[in-house]
Formats: structure tokens, C-alpha cells, sequence
């Protein structure tokens, strides 16, 4: 039987080094995030800045996923979380109408698979007079809504999702978030 | 110049002597989960935008071929196998990205878990990005030296792994990036997202992306590897200080920083380009220019030892020690003696390279090669492969290209909004 050399040993436990730094960046990371929570508690008494100039005042009770939530500049998202209600608003730079803006989401809504909307879409506005188109959707175990405002060159899409029975519940609260979304005016 | 700086390469690297090294296994076990993990993730794309996809993989896989034959040009004299060449551009596509992909993600969640989702959407991406993409292509230069040690035989050696290990992961991204862009936009399996993000990771930070910092990470691991004569310490510090550039190089390039700074337009846009991407490539220019000198000037020396004008003369030496006067010496032949003449010239480099190697590995060389092209040379009426006086056509070349380059640039940049 062969012996390993010395060097053949070498560059065996250099590779397993290797392997185990790769497994610690794409297991280990994933873990240690896993094991902090992702949501923390946000307050329903002042507007939440979402990301270019656009805000809205949280639903009562619920959570941040600071995972999700990237506010910015020129464009931004925020998630928060109602139990297993997911509750989006991402804003973002967008040159057409409402009603663009409307199919943009829409496509995108059904561009992942088993999702799909239902029937047609309705006209919102929010407390600032921001006019908007709403909708629904369903996914498998679950059902959605979804708003969507063109605003200053900024499209604001809101999609909301959950199961049917915890979105019947949070619906009511997450409506009027939605009526609180405002814009600071500035084109960017 | 001390043989340190160099260490001659046993001949080639075939896959069957690769397979007899038992890390090799290791790293073939590695490409072949992070080829499933991409088909994976290609095959999403590809159901839901097929067109896009298609696009995005020809565009950005014709964008690889001319940074491919730039980067192996580097190392004329010694050229690497081609083996160990595609195991480092998968290496960079297939295993980087697919480590990348879950770890980026999970570190810049921390970002918002420790410190906030103001700071993971300003610095997030800065420094997660960075820290595993810069780790995960380092160990892709890691691997080529358990797999073929005696391969990485110069500095310049680590900067074409690493610059390959780079370019993989450049493209693989892009492609990703293309299709994401499609998703994002909403309207379908469209092409004209694929397009925008071609001109803006393809030519805009294509120059100064993936490549330039694995280019500076392979050139640390190169010294560590090569300058024996050093002490351990030292090389493993300049091996640390080559990753923390790359990692810094990147962390600028995607930092929030002049992001607002000289406001909008196409010359603010290019001011924003140039200020955070010509640092690093100022740097690899000049760290690939002393490497590439030291392994001229080492393989120079065995051929200045045959002392026949027959093999190799003086002018010839002197026009292999640079790329550009090998380039002006083939631009020579081709006036005098037409494209054969170029050709002739092209060939005779090559033997001449082919020969030095064989001389510092203390073999017999076979000159063959170089007497078939001096019989070509003499035929064609220019017997020797030297660089001719600069003519006017080249310098007007060098003005047109550069005037077009700026050009595209400038298109480039209007169409993507920033006129």
C-alpha cells in the first residue's frame, strides 16, 4: 500500500482547512444570524421613515424585521411583522403612471410561482390625498393584498400576505397604516 | 535578480498528475456542490426568464473572453496550464458565489440585528460583501497552490489565479444580477434590464470589480508561496496586507461614500467612477508591472545564457522583457513583412518563451520552434523579432481608441440616467 508523503499530508490539511473556512462562511454565519431575533418592537405612535422622504405610522402591535427593512435615500423597504402577517412597503424610483405601476406589481406579484391575483383593482387614497390602486392576490396557504402609489418620480408598493385567518384579523389595523403613508414633496 | 522571485514550474499540470494530489479530490468535491448549487439557482432564473437569462449568460460570457485572454496574457513568458486557469474561473463562479450568496446575506442581517437597518442599508453591503466574497475567492487561490504548489512559481503566478478566480465570479455575478434586475423591474422576461446592468457591471465597474481584487489577493498569496527567502513572518504579512487592500478596495467601491457628494450628471458619475475604482487599479497596475518585470527579467536571463544570434538575439532579448515591446515588436514585422511577418514574430516569442522555461527547469530545450520561425523571418526579409521606431499609425490607434473608449463610456453613463 502507498505511504502519503509528507507533503500529500500538507495539502490534505490545507484542503480541509479550506473546507471548514467555506462551511463556517456557509453554514456559521447563517447559524449565528438565525440565533439573534430578526424582529424588534417599533413604535405605532410616530411615522416610520421607509426611504426617500416617503413614511407611515406602524400598525399597533406590530414588529420590525430589521432583516428586510433598508431605509434610504433614493428608495428604501420596510417589513413589518403582525404574527405570521407580513406587512412590506418598498419605495422606489419609477418614471410611469399609476397605472404602470399597478402591472409592474402585479407581474412581479405573479412572476413567482403558484401566486396569482384576483379580480379587479380598486381606487385607495391615504389621509394626504395620495391616490393608489389596491388588489389582491392568493398564494398557496396563504392570501394578499396588495397597494400601490405613484408619488415625486417614486413608485410605493405595499404588499401584504398571510394566512387567512390572521390577515382577516390584522387587516383592519394594517388599512389604516396604510392611509398614513406621506411623502415629504421633493422630487429626488 | 535572485531565483527566489521565481521558481521554474515542472512541466505542466495534465488533470491526471493533478488527480494524484489528494487535495485535489477535496477541491473537485468543492466545484462539483457549488455547480449544483448555481444549476440550482440557474435553473429558477431560466423558468421564469428564459430570454433574459439567455441574454444575460451571452453577454456577460462574451465580456469574459477579452478580461480571460488579457489576464493569461499577463504571464507570456510562463504561461499557466489551462487546467489549473478553468479550475480557478469555476472556482471563483461555481464555489465563491454559491458560499457567498447565503453568507453575505446573513452577515449584513447582523449588521441590522447589532447595530441597525439604517446602518446594514448604508454599510451593509460595504462591509458584508467584502468580508466573505474577498475570503471565499482567497481560498480559491488557496486551492490552486494545495492542488499544483510548484504551478505558483512567481507573484505575477498568483495575480493570474487570483485575477481568474475573480473574473468567475464577476460574470456568475453579473449574470445573477441581470436576471435580478429583470425580476425587480416587473415587465416580464424583458432584455433591456440585462442590457442596462451589462453597461453598468459589465463596462462601467467591470474595469475595477471581481478581477482587480482577486488580482491583489492572488499577488499576497503569490509572495507567500514564492519568496522563501524571506522570513515566514514577513511573507505572511505582506499575504495579509495584499487581502485587507483587495477587502478595503471593495469596501470603498461599494461604500455609500461621494454618493452624493458631486451631485448628478454623466462628469459627476464618472468622477464617483474614477475616484473610488483608479486606487485599487492604480495599485494592481503597478504591483502586475514589478512582477511581470522580475519573472522578464528572470526568464531573460536563462536565454541571454545561449549566447546564438541563430536562437535569440540582443534586440529580441530586450523585446521580450516587456508586453508592450513584444506588441510594438509584432507591429514592426507586420509593416515590414505583412501579417505572415507578424505571425512569424508571434510564433518566435512563443518558442522563445517555451525555451526559457525549459532552461530554468535545468532540461535539454528543444530549439526546433525557434529555427522553423528565424527560416520564416529570414524568408519574409525581417530576420530579426525586434521593436521598430514608434510609427505615427500606432500613436493615432492609441488617440482613436481612447477617444472611442471615452465615448462608450460617456453613452454608457447617459443611458443609464446619469445625464
Amino acid at each position: 500500500m502507498a505511504r502519503i508523503t509528507r507533503r500529500e499530508r500538507m495539502s490534505l490539511l490545507g484542503a480541509v482547512g479550506v473546507v471548514a473556512t467555506l462551511a463556517g462562511l456557509a453554514f456559521g454565519l447563517p447559524a449565528i444570524d438565525r440565533a439573534l431575533p430578526d424582529t424588534r418592537p417599533v413604535s405605532a405612535d410616530e411615522p416610520y421613515l421607509i426611504g426617500a422622504g416617503v413614511t407611515v405610522v406602524p400598525p399597533v402591535g406590530a414588529t420590525l424585521d430589521v432583516t428586510v427593512t433598508r431605509p434610504g435615500g433614493s428608495a428604501g423597504t420596510v417589513l413589518f411583522r403582525l404574527g405570521s402577517v407580513q406587512y412590506q412597503i418598498a419605495v422606489r424610483p419609477f418614471d410611469g403612471d399609476l397605472r404602470a405601476a399597478g402591472e409592474r406589481l402585479r407581474q412581479r406579484i405573479t412572476a413567482t410561482s403558484g401566486y396569482q391575483v384576483t379580480g379587479p383593482q380598486l381606487g385607495i387614497t391615504t389621509a394626504g390625498g395620495l391616490a393608489g390602486l389596491q388588489g389582491g392576490y392568493t398564494a398557496p396557504g396563504r392570501s394578499g393584498r396588495y397597494v400601490v402609489f405613484v408619488a415625486d418620480r417614486d413608485s410605493v408598493e405595499v404588499t401584504i400576505s398571510g394566512a387567512d385567518l390572521d390577515l382577516a384579523r390584522t387587516l383592519p389595523q394594517i388599512e389604516a397604516s396604510t392611509r398614513t403613508l406621506q411623502t415629504d414633496g421633493r422630487d429626488r | 535578480m535572485t531565483p527566489a522571485a521565481v521558481r521554474p514550474a515542472p512541466d505542466g499540470a495534465r488533470l491526471s498528475a493533478l488527480a494524484r494530489v489528494p487535495a485535489f479530490w477535496v477541491v473537485a468535491a468543492l466545484l462539483l456542490a457549488g455547480a449544483v448549487r448555481m444549476a440550482q439557482l440557474a435553473g429558477r432564473l431560466a423558468g421564469t426568464y428564459p430570454l433574459a437569462t439567455a441574454a444575460a449568460v451571452v453577454l456577460f460570457g462574451l465580456l469574459a473572453v477579452p478580461f480571460w485572454l488579457v489576464v493569461a496574457e499577463l504571464d507570456f513568458l510562463e504561461r499557466e496550464p489551462i487546467e489549473l486557469l478553468v479550475l480557478a474561473f469555476a472556482w471563483g463562479g461555481l464555489v465563491a458565489t454559491s458560499v457567498s450568496i447565503p453568507a453575505s446575506t446573513a452577515l449584513e442581517d447582523l449588521v441590522a440585528k447589532l447595530g441597525s437597518p439604517h446602518l446594514a442599508a448604508d454599510w451593509g453591503a460595504a462591509l458584508a460583501a467584502p468580508s466573505v466574497e474577498e475570503t471565499a475567492k482567497t481560498l480559491g487561490v488557496v486551492a490552486i497552490v494545495l492542488v499544483a504548489r510548484a504551478q505558483v512559481n512567481s507573484v505575477l503566478d498568483g495575480v493570474v489565479y487570483g485575477a481568474m478566480v475573480g473574473l468567475g465570479f464577476q460574470i456568475v455575478e453579473d449574470i445573477v444580477f441581470a436576471v435580478g434586475a429583470v425580476a425587480l423591474a416587473g415587465q416580464g422576461d424583458q432584455i433591456q434590464p440585462v442590457i442596462a446592468t451589462f453597461l453598468l457591471r459589465g463596462f462601467l465597474s467591470g474595469v475595477w470589480s471581481h478581477t482587480l481584487f482577486g488580482a491583489l489577493v492572488g499577488a499576497g498569496i503569490g509572495y507567500l508561496v514564492v519568496r522563501r527567502d524571506r522570513r515566514p513572518a514577513h511573507r505572511l504579512g505582506a499575504a495579509l496586507l495584499a487581502f485587507l487592500a483587495a477587502w478595503a478596495s471593495h469596501v470603498l467601491w461599494n461604500s455609500p461614500l461621494l454618493g452624493d457628494g458631486p451631485g448628478n450628471g454623466t462628469l459627476a458619475l464618472l468622477g464617483v467612477l474614477l475616484l473610488k475604482g483608479l486606487p485599487p487599479l492604480a495599485l494592481v497596475l503597478v504591483l502586475v508591472r514589478r512582477a511581470h518585470d522580475r519573472e522578464a527579467d528572470y526568464y531573460v536571463e536563462r536565454l541571454s545564457t545561449l549566447r546564438d544570434p541563430e536562437l535569440i538575439t540582443e534586440g529580441e532579448l530586450e523585446a521580450l522583457r516587456s508586453g508592450a515591446k513584444r506588441a510594438a515588436a509584432r507591429r514592426f514585422a507586420g509593416e515590414r513583412a505583412g501579417r505572415a511577418g507578424r505571425r512569424a514574430v508571434r510564433r518566435l516569442q512563443g518558442a522563445h518563451a517555451r525555451v526559457a522555461v525549459e532552461l530554468s527547469q535545468a532540461g535539454a530545450p528543444n530549439y526546433d520552434d525557434v529555427r522553423e520561425q528565424r527560416k520564416v523571418l529570414r524568408e519574409l526579409g525581417h530576420p530579426e523579432a525586434i521593436a521598430g521606431p514608434r510609427s505615427w499609425r500606432h500613436t493615432a490607434s492609441t488617440i482613436v481608441t481612447t477617444v472611442v473608449a471615452i465615448a462608450v463610456l460617456w453613452v454608457a453613463l447617459s443611458a443609464l440616467g446619469g445625464a
